[in-house]
């Protein structure tokens, strides 16, 4: 799994670096314009320690980021699973607010909570949040039937009952829903530390292209892509041991 | 058809790259073709010049279609210079040695700015500051990775302050910090932004003051027009004719008795700023832009290799780029 993702992104990446260079040759531009390899690799090693310490920083960031956003979708969720007045008015409200885009909301953030962690950590959180929330609503507002109809009929029904049933019934969405959110997070970190932050490889970024420096901009992009993999794979890997643990697999096999 | 995904994929990959090699190639540039001019920043004071030169006729007299285009953040005007999607750009000194470092084939045609418009402003309460050495145990401004932290580092060295002896302040989007007094100096353009911050300190009761680098002798080139090696070297009158046009359009927009023409384009273009703002912007750009001796655009190589001195010291470039050899200081 973790060879298929890394392969997967060197590929890309590779094929991009490529057609860059491509161009760059063809056209004989500059250095400024497209830089040439030496210029990357010289690049990479003096900025390669410095950008890594700046990717595991936003990483931890993206990570803790991450699982505030699923806790809070879970618990909405939840809330406004049935069918009811409270429930329409947190699904209506979740797909109005997801559609606020977040850069315009940033700079606010970061004026009330300063340039700090918790400014890149609510922006993580609420890049990552509403897809979540709207999945898992979908997901546990969807009754399981089959399953659901005994509890129902013989009155031993609770919510708690209800939710637990349809998250195991439904736990491979969940994964995925989850892993594919974790890029979001990612995402919503670099940005944070794009618009405002001090540190993390989005704010690198942000001095890389003040500088015009578009050899640290590759060298950048390279490592995000590489441990944002990594954590890809770290969901998949603990999403396949909680489907073993639970017997979800053989269910479905069966 | 039996489109496989092999035949999907290079069908893509062939719509992705067909434009973008059209887009990449470099626009044969002919005499009574259309010009790209490519501006630094969005319409405001800091364009004044090059409107003017655009909306009464400055290039059109000398049988020139040009296009002005804004510029902004995201915009480089060097980058589309090589890419031939423009053929004239305004950038700032830092970009022309960086990009010069990195081999670009670019040559500097005029100086709009003879003094830095870069500046700090400070709460004066009636006093200036007499020498940099009083930044000693003040917060000051910066942008990491921008040209006032260059300056702003030449100067500490210039004046032997020591970093630790300054607190150095990141700064973002929000002058909030300034405002509040958290910041002593903040970097600001002082003829754009510059005179709408002093207003506004002015109507809290706050007199302000501007802390100019050049005052001592720390002095960093800002924007200047450029061209390609390849269009002064194969299209020198043309080049010449560009030049004139758009300096001779500045001077007309500097000139006080063109000063109301000039405020109700500006303010045409950007409806943002008020006439009365815009009046004062123009009067501080022409402090800032027209020498005391010489003619609109004159470029000061001295300034020039002080600004390479400075980016190499600062290890901003890793070599000298020889910079007097991209300034077109002679007639064309």
């Amino acid at each position: 799994m973790l060879h298929k993702r890394i392969s997967q992104f060197l590929i890309i990446y590779f094929l991009g670096l490529g057609l860059l260079l491509a161009i760059k040759y063809c056209f004989g531009l500059s250095d400024y314009v497209i830089p040439g390899f030496i210029d990357i690799q010289n690049t990479a090693a003096a900025v390669a320690v410095g950008y890594l310490r700046a990717v595991l920083d936003t990483l931890g960031v993206a990570v803790i980021g991450h699982l505030l956003a699923i806790a809070l979708a879970t618990v909405v969720a939840i809330v406004g699973r049935p069918d009811n007045l409270l429930g329409t008015m947190i699904k209506t409200a979740a797909y109005n607010l997801q559609a606020y885009p977040i850069v315009a909301v940033a700079p606010i953030i970061f004026i009330l909570l300063g340039d700090g962690l918790p400014s890149r950590l609510l922006i993580a959180a609420i890049i990552c949040y509403f897809p979540l929330l709207l999945s898992f609503i979908g997901i546990l507002g969807e009754p399981v039937a089959s399953i659901e109809h005994f509890y129902v009929m013989t009155g031993r029904m609770r919510w708690q009952l209800e939710v637990k049933i349809r998250a195991f019934e439904n736990m491979h969405k969940l994964i995925t829903v989850v892993t594919g959110s974790a890029t979001l997070a990612m995402v919503g970190t670099i940005v944070a530390e794009f618009i405002g932050a001090d540190s993390g490889i989005g704010y690198s970024l942000r001095i890389a292209l003040y500088q015009s420096d578009m050899a640290k901009v590759l060298v950048a992009l390279f490592l995000i892509g590489v441990f944002n993999s990594l954590y890809l794979v770290a969901l998949e890997l603990l999403g396949l041991v909680i489907q073993k643990k639970m017997g979800v697999e053989q269910r479905i096999q069966q | 058809m039996n489109c496989t995904p092999t035949r999907l994929v290079f069908l893509l990959c062939l719509s992705f790259l067909v434009p973008l090699l059209f887009g990449c190639q470099q626009r044969g540039e002919e005499p009574g073709q259309e010009l790209s001019y490519r501006l630094k920043w969005l319409y405001n004071i800091n364009t004044a010049g090059d409107l003017y030169a655009l909306e009464h006729g400055f290039f059109t007299s000398r049988n020139l279609r040009v296009v002005v285009k804004p510029g902004g953040p995201e915009r480089d005007a060097i980058r589309e210079l090589e890419l031939g999607r423009a053929q004239f750009g305004v950038a700032s000194a830092d970009q022309v040695i960086r990009a010069l470092a990195k081999g670009s084939p670019i040559v500097v045609i005029a100086q709009l700015f003879q003094q830095n418009p870069l500046q700090w402003i400070y709460r004066s309460g009636g006093a200036a500051y007499a020498s940099p050495l009083e930044l000693r145990g003040k917060t000051v401004g910066i942008t990491y990775g921008g040209n006032d932290e260059t300056i702003m580092h030449a100067l500490l060295a210039k004046y032997q302050i020591a970093p630790s002896e300054v607190n150095l302040f990141s700064v973002r989007y929000d002058y909030a910090p300034f405002y509040l007094g958290e910041v002593d100096l903040w970097p600001i353009y002082r003829n754009a932004e510059g005179i709408v911050i002093a207003e506004k300190m002015a109507q809290a009761g706050e007199e302000t003051g501007f802390f100019a680098p050049d005052l001592f002798d720390v002095r960093f080139v800002a924007n200047s027009v450029v061209t390609t090696r390849k269009m002064v070297e194969e299209q020198p009158d043309l080049v010449r004719k560009f030049r004139d046009a758009l300096l001779n359009g500045w001077q007309e927009a500097l000139a006080p008795a063109n000063a109301a023409r000039t405020i109700a384009l500006v303010h045409a273009h950007d409806q943002v700023t008020t006439e009365e703002t815009i009046a004062k912007q123009l009067a501080a750009t022409r402090q800032l832009m027209l020498p005391e001796n010489g003619r609109m655009g004159s470029i000061d190589v001295v300034a020039w290799q002080q600004t390479e001195k400075i980016m190499l010291e600062q290890g901003v470039i890793d070599s000298p780029v020889a910079i007097e050899k991209a300034l077109l200081t002679d007639g064309l």
